[in-house]
């Protein structure tokens, strides 16, 4: 029996590495997902930490303020004499934020009225938010300093002015900062099994019936739970290699990225690799067979790509309703197939242990349901209705 | 030997078989003939078990289809009304993918490819993919991977639908060596002229009955005529005039 296993697991794994175009187009995607999106992502992270990280204020009419310049330069600011199209350039993201003081500003300042400066921004753009929200920062401790002092001139306590001192402290580590990463790289690796078992998944089942193959592939003497079980180890594999290819690729970029900007920003090593793989290959016997069950009812291979398509939907949404209803984790997650998986990724790569029962809970639940619906699919292979086309 | 006993298949409402009896003998061509929606293809299906019969028993070489029907599908080489081919394999692994799932050794296998695609004629087509195959070298190939195994008896469902002069005479002259190597050979056709060139035995299906059998001559006979086709016409004429319970 497992010698026949084997002949229909060969045929179907040399059938697919003939549809050479599919398979380079599969594997292609695969390799170039990680890379690119780790470079899109730490492109955005880095640039966020550059801009906030050197301070630096644009200013336009400096001159007339120069009680402001001095506590900047004491505060290491550099400064920076802004264009006259000043307004145009934040419009178009060229410039972050620009302080505009008007002519009148030291005047005022001295006469203790209430001195005015514009602060130029637009927040529409989310990577200009930390050097906005820096340059509010050193405004408002300009503020503060004159205040302290004039309340000093007069013989008050300045902390009257101040009731409550706000300190800040960023509790998040720097893989923290990665926090796109976290959903991203889980998400990718969810959807890779799917993409990698897809187009056997089909073919063995939808596909074998409309070329005309699965009516005398069933006259042999074998029962159908040995094409089934066969057809669904070659799906298996297909979105096993896939799936791995896609996290070499993040593993690959990742030490690339760790030389140069942001050695903290993603662990992503060989035991995280390896971590995700013993999550990911449980994950992806269910879905290739998921998929071949699905296939086997489309009466065409179009047909059982539509049905199939939607799969990908479906499983796609779940990271996405997890991070948009902000579920905490619980202990039912990891029954539920894929949100386990997820939640034990997520936990890998943030770095939090993940315990025996994080692991093999969600790897037990999707075999059980992958033993289950191959166990469909040879049922519906001895179905008339299923072979001949129903009528 | 192939032995049908009161066949029948309905699908929902519809009686696509209602009725049907015969038998296939050792080292004879059996032809099963009938108009197009006679119930061949389905009666054919029963015999190589992929469809369960409402009624009736289907027994070859004396193994009951609906006891043991992975013992039958052994003693069975059927070409199927579907045959399609794998396209991006080649013609020998086609074949050789339903010797193995048979449990063919390798030595024994290889033999039996050669011996095929010398009687059916398409042994330069071996190592092809079957991708930009003719009709009539698909048809090859599907008949060679349907006989691999060397089985007692073979199905061929209108095997000459769809072919050219020459392969048609290739494909009677290799029905032909399998009668002379003793085979049961049941073959279906609507095409009159087919099944009297090549059959010993002739059973006239229509809407789901047998409504003659017998050879060429007592079929003739049996219409009173002298003429088969006009044998025929009258034979599997509309559904009323065949009476109910009619010559089996």
């Amino acid at each position: 029996m497992i010698g026949r296993v084997l002949t229909v697991y060969l045929k179907e794994i040399r059938d697919a590495l003939r549809d050479r175009r599919t398979a380079l187009m599969v594997l292609v995607a695969s390799v170039v997902t990680g890379p690119l999106t780790l470079v899109l992502v730490a492109q955005f992270v880095s640039g966020l930490e550059e801009r906030a990280a050197t301070l630096k204020v644009r200013m336009s009419g400096a001159e007339h303020a120069p009680a402001l310049v001095n506590f900047l330069r004491r505060a290491d600011v550099e400064i920076e004499k802004a264009p006259v199209d000043y307004a145009a350039r934040v419009k178009d993201g060229s410039l972050d934020a620009v302080v505009a003081v008007p002519r009148d500003f030291h005047e005022r300042w001295l006469a203790h009225d209430e001195a005015r400066v514009e602060l130029v921004y637009d927040d529409s753009r989310t990577e200009s938010s930390p050097a906005i929200r820096q340059t509010e920062r050193l405004l408002a401790a300009f503020n503060r300093e004159t205040a302290y002092l004039r309340l000093m001139a007069r013989g008050v306590s300045p902390s009257l002015n101040e009731s409550v001192k706000v300190e800040r402290i960023n509790a998040a580590t720097p893989r923290q900062k990665g926090a796109v990463l976290l959903f991203l790289i889980p998400m990718f690796a969810i959807l890779a099994p799917l993409l990698g078992g897809m187009t056997l998944a089909i073919d063995a089942t939808a596909g074998e019936r409309e070329r005309g193959s699965l009516e005398p592939l069933l006259a042999n003497p074998v029962p159908t739970a040995v094409f089934a079980v066969g057809k669904w180890l070659a799906a298996w594999t297909s979105a096993t290699v896939v799936a791995a290819v896609t996290l070499a690729g993040f593993l690959a970029a990742a030490v690339l990225y760790a030389e140069r900007k942001l050695p903290a920003l993603l662990q992503f090593g060989v035991p995280e690799f390896t971590r995700f793989v013993a999550v990911v290959v449980p994950l992806a016997a269910l879905t290739s067979a998921a998929q071949m069950l699905i296939s086997t009812y489309g009466r065409s291979y179009r047909e059982a790509q539509t049905y199939v398509s939607y799969l990908a939907t479906a499983v796609s949404f779940i990271p996405l309703v997890v991070m948009f209803s902000g579920a905490r984790e619980a202990a039912w997650q990891s029954f539920v197939p894929v949100l386990g998986q997820l939640m034990a990724l997520q936990r890998v790569l943030r770095g939090d242990g993940l315990s025996s029962s994080d692991a093999f809970v969600p790897a037990a639940v999707a075999l059980a349901l992958a033993v289950a619906a191959v166990a469909a699919v040879a049922r519906l292979l001895r179905d008339e209705r299923i072979v001949f086309g129903r009528s | 030997m192939i032995e049908v006993a009161s066949l029948a298949k309905r699908f929902g409402s519809v009686d696509a078989v209602r009725r049907v009896s015969f038998t296939a003998a050792d080292g004879r061509v059996t032809g099963l003939l009938g108009p197009n929606g006679a119930g061949k293809t389905t009666t054919l299906r029963m015999i190589s078990t992929l469809l369960a019969p409402s009624a009736g028993v289907v027994s070859v070489d004396g193994i009951d289809a609906g006891q043991e029907p992975l013992a039958v599908r052994a003693r069975v080489g059927a070409l199927s009304d579907a045959r399609g081919l794998y396209a991006r394999l080649t013609a020998r692994e086609n074949i050789a993918y339903y010797g193995e799932l048979r449990g063919m050794a390798r030595p024994r296998l290889a033999e039996s490819i050669g011996r095929l695609a010398s009687l059916l004629e398409f042994e330069s087509l071996l190592d092809r993919r079957t991708e930009g195959f003719s009709q009539g070298e698909r048809m090859k190939v599907a008949i060679a991977r349907a006989l691999v195994h060397d089985p007692p008896n073979v199905i061929l469902d209108e095997p000459t639908n769809g072919l050219d002069v020459m392969t048609t005479r290739s494909l009677r002259e290799a029905v032909r060596r399998l009668r002379e190597a003793g085979k049961c050979v049941l073959f279906s056709s609507h095409v009159m002229q087919e099944v009297a060139a090549l059959c010993d035995e002739i059973v006239i299906v229509a809407h789901g009955v047998v409504s003659a059998a017998g050879t060429p001559a007592a079929i003739r006979e049996a219409a009173g005529c002298e003429d088969l086709e006009e044998a025929f016409v009258r034979l599997t004429g509309p559904a009323d005039a065949v009476a109910p319970g009619g010559p089996r």
